[in-house]
């Protein structure tokens, strides 16, 4: 079943053209990392799917539906996002992080969201700190909590933008753990990162963009040790050479 | 008992009657202005010209006139428009959207404090505008503008005695009633002046209480 399709998605900034027709499909319980240059338009094609980017030209399909301006707050219930900022809300506890958007938007009750989150801390490791301010956490810890609260939702798609940029790097592999972990229960995934070696591990396709293009899909095996483009090559180079 | 101290005392329940009045007015229209300036604060952010536009209009006019003016306008300009009220509620109500415009000016610096990415991740969350701002939003910019809301608390409450012009009898007007009596100037505003100065501190310590509270 196909989750996400985006057709023919055209986004400029002002004069600058920065997604130059996006084709994508994303299959249920695919893992797709999009890896490529800095300033490729790799988060902003994430940014596009859930809406928090206007686009001037094409399509994008959640499980059919076509994305607007009318369904977007369903439909980004269903799809949870994790930004490289974390983004948790500081003066709410952790626990409150969690369960405010499923009491507020799926009117859950109160025990049952709390339950639920305790789950969730349980299952990224961190229910010590459930009534911690996110302020006392470390990075890594941020980021945890940030996925489990996008997972409170129940989302059927997740879109991580380069989940693990702004952590220090011994922080890193805890964050890409829970991911990982993410991936092998079958969540569907689309995965903005600069981690070429999880990229490699993790994902069921890679996407290599450049300049606002896919230039290049396929496989990890085939993308990280036999890529097709001459442009795909000069950018793993720097890291296959490490 | 010195004199000057006697034409205190004597007179002391007529001060603390006005100290009340004030006060009233003061809380009355800091409600109001909060009320306002919540709501304009929030228009001049609005993607809406339509809301964008009146809510500048009402910041700049009203920062941009004397409130002296105001006073006389609500007070003795709208009677002629059908709209007439008591002194009292004519100072509440040119003092609460006077303040109005303050705050709104300090509730759209709190909004833009407020990282995008907050907006953002409480959007994705499929939280609508409106649940944005009010769970995520707005109680972090609350956070930071109390110092500047606890100012603008300050000046309103010094601003109040302005209502005497209109004959509100607030502090000030009973002092003034006194003084014409007694003749005696410098003892009565003296003590009229560590009267506001008890509200205004009171008002600051509140404010660093509340701040201390909500530390994040």
């Amino acid at each position: 079943m196909t989750v996400l399709k985006v057709e023919g998605l055209h986004k400029y900034f002002g004069k600058l053209y920065v997604l130059k027709g996006i084709d994508l499909e994303v299959k249920k319980g695919e893992v797709i990392s999009i890896i490529g240059p800095s300033g490729s338009g790799k988060s902003t094609l994430l940014r596009c799917i859930n809406l928090l980017e206007e686009y001037q030209r094409g399509k994008i399909y959640f499980k059919g539906e076509l994305i607007t301006h009318r369904n977007i707050n369903r439909i980004r219930s269903s799809i949870g996002m994790v930004f490289q900022q974390f983004n948790l809300f500081p003066h709410l506890s952790v626990l409150n992080n969690l369960i405010l958007a499923p009491m507020k938007v799926k009117n859950m009750q109160k025990d049952e969201a709390v339950e639920k989150a305790k789950k969730l801390l349980e299952r990224v490791g961190l229910i010590e700190k459930i009534n911690e301010k996110p302020g006392n956490l470390s990075g890594g810890q941020q980021q945890r909590v940030a996925i489990a609260r996008a997972l409170m939702m129940d989302p059927e798609l997740m879109l991580f933008d380069e989940p693990t940029s702004a952590l220090d790097p011994e922080l890193v592999k805890e964050v890409l753990d829970v991911i990982k972990d993410l991936a092998q229960s079958g969540m569907t995934m689309l995965i903005v990162t600069h981690e070429m070696r999880f990229a490699c591990d993790v994902s069921d396709r890679v996407v290599f963009m450049d300049e606002g293009r896919i230039v290049e899909m396929g496989p990890p095996e085939k993308i990280f040790s036999n890529p097709e483009n001459e442009r795909t090559r000069e950018f793993l180079g720097h890291f296959l050479s490490v | 008992m010195p004199e000057w101290l006697s034409v205190i005392v004597d007179n002391l329940p007529l001060l603390l009657k006005g100290a009340l009045s004030t006060l009233q007015l003061t809380s009355l229209a800091v409600l109001i202005g909060l009320a306002i300036g919540i709501f304009v604060g929030m228009g001049r952010l609005s993607k809406y010209r339509i809301i964008r536009y009146p809510s500048s209009v009402y910041v700049e006019f009203l920062r941009g006139t004397p409130l002296m003016v105001q006073l006389f306008l609500v007070y003795f300009g709208l009677p002629e428009l059908g709209l007439e009220f008591d002194r009292f509620t004519a100072a509440v109500i040119a003092l609460g959207i006077n303040s109005g415009a303050y705050v709104a000016e300090i509730v759209r610096a709190g909004i833009q404090s407020v990282p995008k990415g907050q907006y953002e991740a409480a959007r994705s969350l499929g939280m609508s505008h409106a649940q944005a701002m009010i769970y995520v939003i707005l109680p972090q910019a609350f956070r930071h503008i109390l110092p500047a809301l606890g100012n603008e608390f300050i000046a309103l409450a010094k601003d109040s005695s302005l209502a005497m012009v209109i004959g509100t009898v607030e502090l000030m007007r009973s002092a003034q009633y006194i003084v014409s009596r007694t003749f005696m100037s410098f003892p009565i505003y003296g003590g009229v002046a560590l009267i506001y100065f008890a509200i205004t501190f009171s008002v600051s310590r509140l404010v660093k209480f509340v701040e201390g509270r909500l530390k994040v």
